[in-house]
């Protein structure tokens, strides 16, 4: 196949998200840890789900638009930490696809890989390397050596296929904990199926949607390993301005110097004579002004982001969505009194959302540990709470992410309070002062959220050694700040134990959320028990509700 | 030479022994448990009311004083050409300053009434109070002894935990603190008084670390008044243990001018805060 015609991408497409779908189990399983949370498969397979559908209807003789559709639908379905990655995976995808009409080269493919690897890389602060970024940088590599051989378009796909298996098969070799688990890297997994499947789609017949065999939810979230330290702040410039310079030694650099101060998410490729440029910006004359004095502007297309997402979400909002994550309205919008700041929270459990409540949250987005919501999701809610500003609690490191695209996506102000447990989000919501400016707030919650030690009580989903612990099976295990502290046969064993790890001297108050699973005998039981062993402390229980997790408790 | 006189009302959780000391004058304000009426401090104590208030189905109510019974006071005590400074609960919480305002004009001229609005509770008033006392009793002139309360009030500090904010909230005195009712969590809120109504300071789940953090913005103090000692007063309700740690902790942590006066916090307030309450009230000294 000398070139890739809109209708073979789209069969490429929906047999990457049938081949994720079939292998989602798998991939879950190589999670770092053997909590039964971890689901980097799932939130992949959901987010390109969601991508996939919105090319149903595209025109299959405008590639361009056919990959912007899928940018943007795996922006809204991004689900946790690896379903962001892919979306600016594909997003970087379809900014080097953009332009091109009813057939790409083997070129234009290498470049779009080569686009997506950059794309991602710049996603994260910290990039770590044995990680999806990994994968995907050495499929656009080998993509690249092969176009340049003048490879034809289906040669260079499988030669990103075979670049992204050898990488894949060496993360363990780069990342310590993934050798200790002896895994490879889960969100590198999932992004190899989605090559295997390119391969696979490779075909001039159009393929039904009906081949992508269905999704089933089971538990899902929280997954390690991501190789995500911290997030970059997301682009707040909301026209996206695209353009291409035609003249004579244009000289690359020098525009990427001028223009990188002008917003983000810059692109500045191309050669001496023609560069395409491609900026989020809130000063698209400056940027044409300042282009314009190189030489002749064509092809100048100015997006308004932000309108666009509000029609888009509006428009799903209308249709069906994807009916995985209903967003539980504690009031609708409409009969709430407007004010300037407002809060939103990812939470798992009806008594734990509850008392989220009770602390002032407008909207809670169920979630967290059995289901991590898509950024669609938080849009949502983000646009129901009626206020101005408004303050995302993820509550889940692998929700924290998802959150922070939502700044993009909506017109409101939104700060991400990074809370990666519910204890933190607690502690956050101590310092909430609905009087104060988001940004006051937002620094207040972030520098007292990390007051509370988190424990969180659960079992093993497999056999792993965590430091000197050897797990087995369905061991119960307890979990301080996120690292396996404790082993155990009995759950109430188990979180007495996790108790004792996380006290200090300085301890003062043990709250006990108790989960769906425990009863309130057994839990009063085991609160009893702590009050015996901390006379001088204040024990309190609560009903979480929350799923999979026997007992969240806090120490502060 | 003429004398000032410097009045208060029970609200101020003054000790016996420094209204005995300085000559400090208190009007009761009565406290209501349904059909029986009791003057603060006069006619119930502490340990027989917070009993009550604990063991009782009737919730107590209170009842500044009349204008009455200043107009009655003041009569007592001032010759002519005498002056009385009168300071008394933050306005805002009670009609008490109200009261003494509506007395002092319709005491006879030749005695010249001063009343002042401490926009304060407890020994926020009694700080006040004794400051105006201590300089009257060091000779300052009358305008000296009004700008020495008028300074112990611009310049309060007050930190409280209660056990509850129950007693403030069926009070109706719970001001800005409203947000924190109906919290699922137990949280012990640090309340301040803010412009002489109760404001919510900072959330705190449980109450030593709640005590922990007003350790903490009492420390903080020094580094805001560099060099200055301070005069502090701790009240509490019924739990005199716990105040007198408080009290040991506080001195090695902040220069303190003097004693730290530890006082019940009377009927008066304890009405409105309920027992457990725990109050810091501290001034930079001139």
């Amino acid at each position: 196949m000398e070139v890739i015609t809109g209708v073979i991408l789209r069969n490429m497409l929906l047999a990457a998200a049938d081949n994720l779908n079939r292998q989602r189990d798998k991939v879950n399983a190589l999670n770092v840890f053997p909590v039964p949370d971890g689901d980097t498969g799932t939130n992949m397979s959901l987010t390109l789900n969601a991508a996939v559908k919105e090319i149903e209807k595209a025109d299959p003789n405008d590639i361009g638009q056919l990959t912007a559709l899928l940018a943007r639908g795996s922006l809204m379905g991004a689900r946790g930490n690896s379903g962001v990655i892919l979306s600016q995976f594909f997003r970087g995808f379809s900014q080097g696809l953009s332009g091109v009409k009813d057939m790409a080269t083997g070129e234009d493919l290498a470049r779009a890989l080569t686009m997506s690897s950059e794309t991602t890389y710049r996603a994260v602060m910290k990039p770590v390397e044995g990680t999806m970024l990994t994968v995907g940088r050495a499929a656009a590599l080998a993509a690249e050596e092969s176009a340049a051989e003048g490879a034809h378009a289906q040669t260079v796909l499988e030669k990103a296929l075979e670049g992204a298996a050898k990488a894949l098969a060496d993360t363990p070799n780069i990342l310590p904990v993934l050798k200790e688990a002896g895994v490879v890297d889960a969100g590198g997994q999932g992004l190899l199926c989605i090559f295997e499947g390119f391969v696979s789609g490779l075909t001039c017949e159009p393929l039904s949607f009906a081949v992508i065999s269905e999704p089933q939810l089971s538990q899902v979230t929280d997954e390690d390993g991501e190789g995500i330290k911290q997030i970059e702040g997301v682009l707040v410039n909301k026209y996206c301005t695209e353009f291409l310079i035609l003249a004579d030694n244009i000289d690359a650099d020098l525009v990427r110097r001028k223009l990188s101060s002008k917003g983000d998410s810059m692109l500045v490729v191309g050669d001496a004579d023609v560069v395409k440029v491609h900026i989020h910006t809130d000063h698209p004359g400056k940027v044409l002004e300042f282009c314009g004095s190189l030489g002749n502007l064509t092809d100048i297309k100015i997006d308004n982001m932000q309108l666009q997402n509000e029609e888009y979400s509006s428009e799903r909002e209308h249709s069906e969505g994807h009916g995985t994550n209903v967003i539980n309205l504690a009031k609708t919008a409409a009969d709430s009194v407007p004010k300037s700041l407002g809060v939103v929270a990812v939470v798992p459990g009806q008594g734990l959302a509850e008392i989220f409540e009770s602390l002032g949250v407008d909207f809670v987005v169920p979630g967290g540990q059995t289901m991590n919501p898509s950024t669609e999701d938080l849009v949502k809610a983000v646009n129901r709470v009626n206020a101005e500003s408004v303050i995302i609690l993820p509550n889940n490191k692998n929700v924290i992410f998802s959150a922070q695209q939502v700044r993009e996506l909506v017109d409101k102000t939104v700060g991400v309070v990074p809370t990666r447990s519910v204890p933190q989000g607690i502690a956050a919501l101590m310092y909430l002062m609905p009087d104060e400016s988001l940004d006051e707030n937002v620094s207040l919650m972030e520098e007292n959220m990390k007051e509370v030690k988190t424990g969180e009580v659960t079992y093993a989903v497999r056999a792993t050694v965590a430091g000197d612990l050897q797990i087995e099976e369905k061991d119960i295990i307890g979990l301080a700040e996120g690292k396996i502290a404790v082993v155990g046969s009995s759950v109430c064993d188990v979180t007495k134990r996790l108790i004792d790890h996380m006290m200090d001297e300085e301890s003062s108050v043990i709250s006990i959320y108790y989960g769906a699973d425990q009863d309130f005998s057994e839990a009063e039981q085991l609160r009893e028990l702590t009050q015996n062993d901390y006379p001088d402390c204040e024990v309190e229980l609560y009903e979480g509700g929350q799923p999979l997790y026997y007992y969240i408790v806090s120490v502060e | 030479m003429s004398n000032i006189h410097v009045v208060t009302d029970s609200g101020s959780d003054l000790p016996l022994k420094l209204r005995e000391e300085l000559g400090i004058h208190v009007v009761p304000l009565t406290v209501q448990f349904g059909d029986d009426i009791y003057r603060d401090g006069v006619d119930i104590q502490v340990e027989e009311f917070y009993e009550r208030l604990q063991s009782g189905t009737i919730l107590p109510s209170t009842c500044q004083p009349s204008p009455a019974d200043f107009e009655a006071l003041y009569q007592q005590i001032a010759e002519p050409g005498d002056t009385i400074i009168s300071v008394h609960l933050s306005s805002r919480l009670s009609g008490t300053y109200q009261s003494a305002v509506l007395a002092s004009t319709m005491v006879d001229d030749s005695i010249n009434i001063i009343t002042i609005d401490s926009k304060s509770a407890s020994m926020g008033i009694g700080l006040a109070a004794v400051a105006a006392a201590e300089a009257a009793r060091a000779g300052h002139t009358v305008e000296d002894c009004v700008q020495a309360a008028q300074y112990a009030i611009d310049h309060l500090n007050v930190y409280f935990v209660v056990d509850t904010l129950e007693y403030l909230k069926r009070n109706g005195r719970i001001g800005q603190a409203s947000a924190l009712v109906g919290t699922l969590l137990n949280i012990k809120p640090i309340l301040t008084l803010n412009d002489g109504v109760v404001a919510p300071f900072e959330k705190i789940r449980g109450k030593s670390k709640a005590i922990r953090r007003i350790h903490e913005l009492a420390r903080a103090l020094e580094d805001q008044y560099p060099g200055q000692s301070f005069r502090a007063a701790l009240t509490h309700a019924a739990r005199p243990n716990e105040a007198q740690v408080f009290a040991e902790i506080l001195k090695d942590e902040l220069p303190i001018a003097g004693d730290i006066a530890v006082s019940y916090i009377g009927p008066t307030i304890g009405v409105h805060v309920g027992p457990g309450t725990l109050a810091l009230l501290l001034y930079p000294a001139a």
